[in-house]
């Protein structure tokens, strides 16, 4: 019986071999969230870093000249817009002192270089040259001085992998700055995001601004996020279809600042009960 | 046992390679997936069940190599199918022929749309994507892409062994 089985079994090897392999790789797609296979992923983020770090000491210099002239003029730019929010900001700190409200624009930056992208397909990733020695953690926010980038998705000592907006599990609360319509933003593949259950009744219009909301638990408010540059009502729907030019340029992408919150637990650990 | 080593060397040079210096050859945001071309390569030198070993064991190294990311397994499975796949048309007597023709880029076309499909359909489960839109916005100009990078090694093998 038992070499009638083995027997069988050698007759049919290859579909045996296959038959094995796609259990275990579906066994593992069943584990993603293992503690073990984390760290073994944090390793694999230390030594793809410190590859894709050796390789990124070429620069680019036919991008440089251009890069300077935008630099520039990116620079002037911004100084009178410094001078324009400081004025802001002495008016505000007046009238908060006026209201009684607590500050709350005191946000830390580390400052990274882009030593890596990943390009798999719907998996848009970066690696950065900062990592958990830098106080690096999963979670947290990554922007450009163009608004958000992403966020980081795993972490070794010296390096970190972040999700960028065009990522397939990549959702972001967000709002319409002007008229504070709030929604979902997520990518759907190409150059574009959209922002999700936006109400046909509510008031959206190309050239929008859409920032972070604060209804996020994982980034702080008031992150730009990109530009409306379609609205449309969708005959049947109870939703607009509204798409967004992100804010950031994903293709030029070199350095990148991570704000250091991570989600204040005990609110996710709640409203996690509360949903169960 | 000397095969396996080369193999072995072979699969960590490559995915090298992908992971530092394909981003730079990038199409938009299209790139050429080297290891599934070293998956065909190596069951059409060596057999199905090499192949299907190879596919296992590489589609998990860039499993790993995604970092944080991804679904874990899911290349490891799809790279299994199409090492399993791309060893049928393994002939020991014909391996150069095959992998310096027009027969290599045929496989590679074949093995690399069922790849592509296997991997879309699990990967995007659960999204609001559709999967029939990205699978011709992205899967068709990465396989198309894959068959384009066969050719360097497809014409070399045929010069060499012709």
């Amino acid at each position: 019986m038992l070499k009638r089985i083995y027997d069988i079994l050698f007759a049919f090897k290859e579909y045996v071999l296959l038959a094995i392999l796609l259990t275990l790789s579906i066994g593992l797609i069943a584990s993603n969230d293992r503690t073990q296979i984390r760290a073994i992923r944090s390793v694999t983020v230390g030594v793809l870093g410190g590859a894709q770090n050796a390789i990124g000491i070429v620069p680019n210099y036919f991008n440089l000249r251009s890069e300077n002239r935008i630099l520039r003029e990116q620079n002037l730019t911004l100084s009178e817009e410094v001078n324009r929010l400081r004025e802001a900001r002495l008016e505000n700190i007046r009238l908060r002192r006026l209201l009684g409200l607590r500050d709350t624009t005191s946000t830390r930056y580390i400052a990274a270089r882009v030593i890596g992208k990943s390009l798999q397909l719907l998996r848009n990733t970066i690696t950065i040259s900062v990592g958990e020695r830098d106080g690096i953690r999963p979670l947290m926010p990554v922007v450009t001085e163009r608004g958000l980038a992403g966020k980081i998705v795993a972490t070794s000592a010296g390096y970190s992998v972040a999700q960028v907006l065009f990522h397939r599990d990549m959702r972001v609360s967000g709002k319409v700055q002007r008229s504070r319509a709030d929604g979902i933003v997520a990518w759907e593949g190409g150059s574009m995001l959209v922002l999700r259950n936006i109400a046909k009744t509510l008031d959206v219009q190309a050239g929008d601004l859409v920032i972070t909301s604060e209804y996020s638990s994982l980034y702080p408010a008031g992150i730009r996020i990109g530009t409306v540059s379609l609205a449309r009502q969708v005959p049947g729907s109870l939703f607009q279809v509204v798409e967004l030019v992100p804010a950031v340029d994903f293709a030029t992408l070199e350095e990148v600042f991570v704000i250091p919150v991570v989600p204040d637990s005990t609110r996710l650990a709640l409203e996690a009960s509360f949903q169960r | 046992m000397r095969s396996l080593l080369v193999d072995i060397a072979l699969t960590l040079v490559v995915l090298l390679i992908h992971t530092t210096i394909i981003p730079f050859v990038a199409i938009g945001d299209v790139v050429p997936d080297l290891p599934l071309l070293l998956v065909i390569t190596i069951a059409l030198l060596r057999g199905q069940i090499p192949g299907t070993f190879a596919g296992f064991g590489i589609g998990l190294a860039m499993d790993f190599l995604s970092g944080g990311d991804g679904v874990l397994g899911l290349s490891a499975l799809t790279k299994t199918v199409a090492g399993f796949l791309a060893g049928y048309f393994y002939n020991e007597n014909k391996t150069f022929q095959t992998l310096g023709g027009s027969q290599f880029l045929v496989i590679v076309l074949l093995a690399g749309a069922v790849h592509n499909v296997l991997y879309f359909v699990i990967f995007l489960q659960g999204s609001g994507f559709s999967w029939i839109w990205i699978l011709l916005r992205y899967g068709l100009p990465a396989l198309l892409y894959t068959a384009a990078a066969g050719l360097v090694p497809m014409f070399w093998i045929g010069r060499k062994y012709a």
